[in-house]
């Protein structure tokens, strides 16, 4: 198992976020965690993360607990997250956006190497490498034409792309995406869900946590669905959606 | 813009030739170290985000070292900077990892670190057997180079022109390296999205770090020079004015860019040549100059230019 969370809870104060949610990812397939607002979805993905530290559980990818590890260790570790609200970085263009985070990619190729590049530059054949890596994500994304626009210009469906483009060039064995369809209109949502599917079909593994039902029951393998911190059903998407507790969860018990 | 640079430099290199007074080498010599700790603090300030008021402090404690190693100990000056950069590392290392660590920014960063150099004013104003209280230590060595035909002491004012240009290419060279490598991209996240880069896996505590002790080690730099050109290191050198004079000349010429700080540094070093005033009024004409700049001019004289420039 690729990821595997064991009983992860998290408490902030007296409110119990994430209650002892264990579920695994196996690699290559889609996973997706429902739940409607508030259920700790987004808690969740980011105690995956290392954005938060679980108050007890266990995060273990690859045998090793990272439940421990900061942000940037476990994108080091190929678990990249992306941000609900798009996250950008203010005055730069899409292309230097993606040229930053390419960061992890420069460094697993040069390693300390990269002290010489103060004096000589970038080596020229991976420069190209990355040219055309940048190319090939923001043609997946559909934001080549937008390639040297600031990235505060672009639509919001844009930025939110601009960010899954972003995840994807770490080279991440898995992206976490949260909720990447929300405040996208249906063009946008049916452009999101070809690029995800591209994206299956390179091989990298997705988990992906939204509460709009239709478009994640589409996409997702696998399904957890989440309520008041807790799982309350998990398995084949279609199954978890059909779930009596799951419906009552989205519409109340009259309609379960 | 970068033939600017290269026409500036050349001009500087031939102006010796041309001028001949003393005083104007002199304004130029203070003006090239003035613009060589500008562009090392704006490394941190205008590149990094973080606004350090340890600069000064950096500056003033190697050239303390410098010159307590050459006057008390009798050292040779090239090799009394090593220690002294060494020192302003480990400081600088130290009061950046206390101060990311506990992830203070912005105005909580810049008084922590106007703290620590406060603690390291009073030290050497109060460390009287070492320091000299608030005399001051005065240099009346002079820095030598070998030559083949023998040494020759650093002492005319148009040797410490060159020395001083020198100092100010080579800092802004390591700058410009530094800014055009990958830790200038992860510094440019750290400035402006630090979460979303640390999600991208950048270790933003490193890459801070680093930017805060380069910057701090070429302040240090400069220091060494300092006291031997002026003839004395004194408690001043830590104070707050001076860390503002800096942020004065950074602002001035332009955050944003690596020649801005240049072109603000010796403005403001020649500005109070060009119209006598008086300390008090100096200290004002500082003070009203950052206003307007903020105000006005947001991105400096290197953004007024290079709008202009596109505006054309």
């Amino acid at each position: 198992m690729l990821l595997d969370i064991q009983n992860l809870t998290k408490r902030f104060g007296g409110l119990t976020a994430v209650s002892n949610v264990s579920f695994g990812v196996e690699r290559g397939e889609i996973v997706g965690i429902f739940g409607p607002n508030g259920s700790g979805k987004t808690t969740t993905l980011s105690l995956i993360a290392g954005i938060l530290k679980p108050t007890s559980g266990a995060i273990v990818w690859k045998d090793r607990d990272i439940s421990t590890l900061t942000p940037f260790e476990v994108a080091q570790q190929g678990l990249v997250k992306t941000f609900q609200n798009p996250q950008l970085f203010p005055e730069l263009t899409v292309a230097q956006h993606m040229r930053i985070a390419c960061h992890l990619h420069v460094k697993r190729a040069l390693g300390i190497g990269r002290l010489r590049t103060l004096f000589s530059g970038m080596p020229a054949e991976l420069d190209r490498t990355l040219e055309h890596k940048i190319g090939q994500m923001l043609e997946l994304c559909r934001l080549s034409s937008q390639r040297n626009d600031e990235a505060g210009a672009l639509s919001y469906g844009g930025e939110k792309m601009l960010g899954v483009a972003m995840g994807m060039v770490c080279d991440p064995e898995l992206l976490l995406l949260d909720e990447p369809a929300s405040g996208l209109g249906h063009d946008e949502i049916t452009n999101l869900d070809a690029v995800l599917r591209d994206l299956k079909s390179h091989g990298v593994t997705l988990c992906i946590i939204d509460h709009k039902v239709g478009f994640l029951g589409r996409l997702a393998d696998r399904s957890i669905a989440l309520h008041h911190g807790a799982v309350i059903a998990t398995g084949k998407t279609e199954d978890v959606l059909a779930n009596e507790a799951v419906v009552a969860a989205y519409l109340g018990k009259k309609h379960a | 813009m970068k033939y600017a640079i290269a026409v500036g430099l050349l001009l500087a290199l031939v102006a010796p030739a041309v001028v001949h007074s003393d005083s104007i080498l002199a304004i130029a010599i203070y003006g090239f170290m003035a613009a060589s700790l500008a562009v090392s603090f704006n490394l941190i300030f205008g590149f990094t985000g973080q606004l350090s008021m340890f600069h000064a402090a950096s500056f003033g404690v190697s050239a303390y070292v410098v010159t307590i190693l050459v006057t008390t100990f009798k050292w040779n000056f090239w090799l009394a900077i090593i220690p002294a950069l060494v020192v302003v590392m480990i400081l600088s290392l130290i009061v950046g990892t206390i101060c990311f660590r506990f992830k203070l920014k912005e105005f909580y960063f810049a008084v922590v670190t106007m703290a620590f150099s406060e603690v390291l004013r009073l030290i050497t104003l109060n460390w009287n057997s070492v320091t000299n209280g608030s005399l001051g230590i005065t240099v009346v060595d002079k820095p030598s180079i070998w030559t083949p035909s023998g040494s020759f002491a650093i002492s005319s004012g148009v040797s410490w022109y060159y020395l001083t240009l020198a100092l100010l290419v080579i800092v802004y060279i390591i700058c410009h390296r530094i800014l055009a490598s990958w830790i200038g991209r992860c510094l440019a996240a750290i400035r402006l999205n630090d979460q979303l880069g640390e999600t991208l896996g950048i270790d933003v505590f490193k890459y801070k770090l680093l930017s805060f002790a380069i910057g701090s080690v070429l302040a240090g730099l400069v220091g060494a020079f300092y006291g031997f050109y002026s003839g004395f290191v004194e408690p001043h050198y830590f104070s707050i004015p001076l860390g503002l004079d800096i942020i004065a000349m950074v602002l001035l010429g332009g955050v944003n860019s690596l020649i801005g700080p240049v072109i603000g540094a010796l403005v403001l070093t020649a500005l109070p040549h060009v119209i006598e005033l008086s300390a008090e009024l100096r200290i004002a004409l500082y003070g009203s100059i950052l206003i307007f700049v903020i105000l006005v001019m947001p991105k400096g004289i290197v953004g007024l230019l290079t709008s202009r420039k596109h505006a054309a």
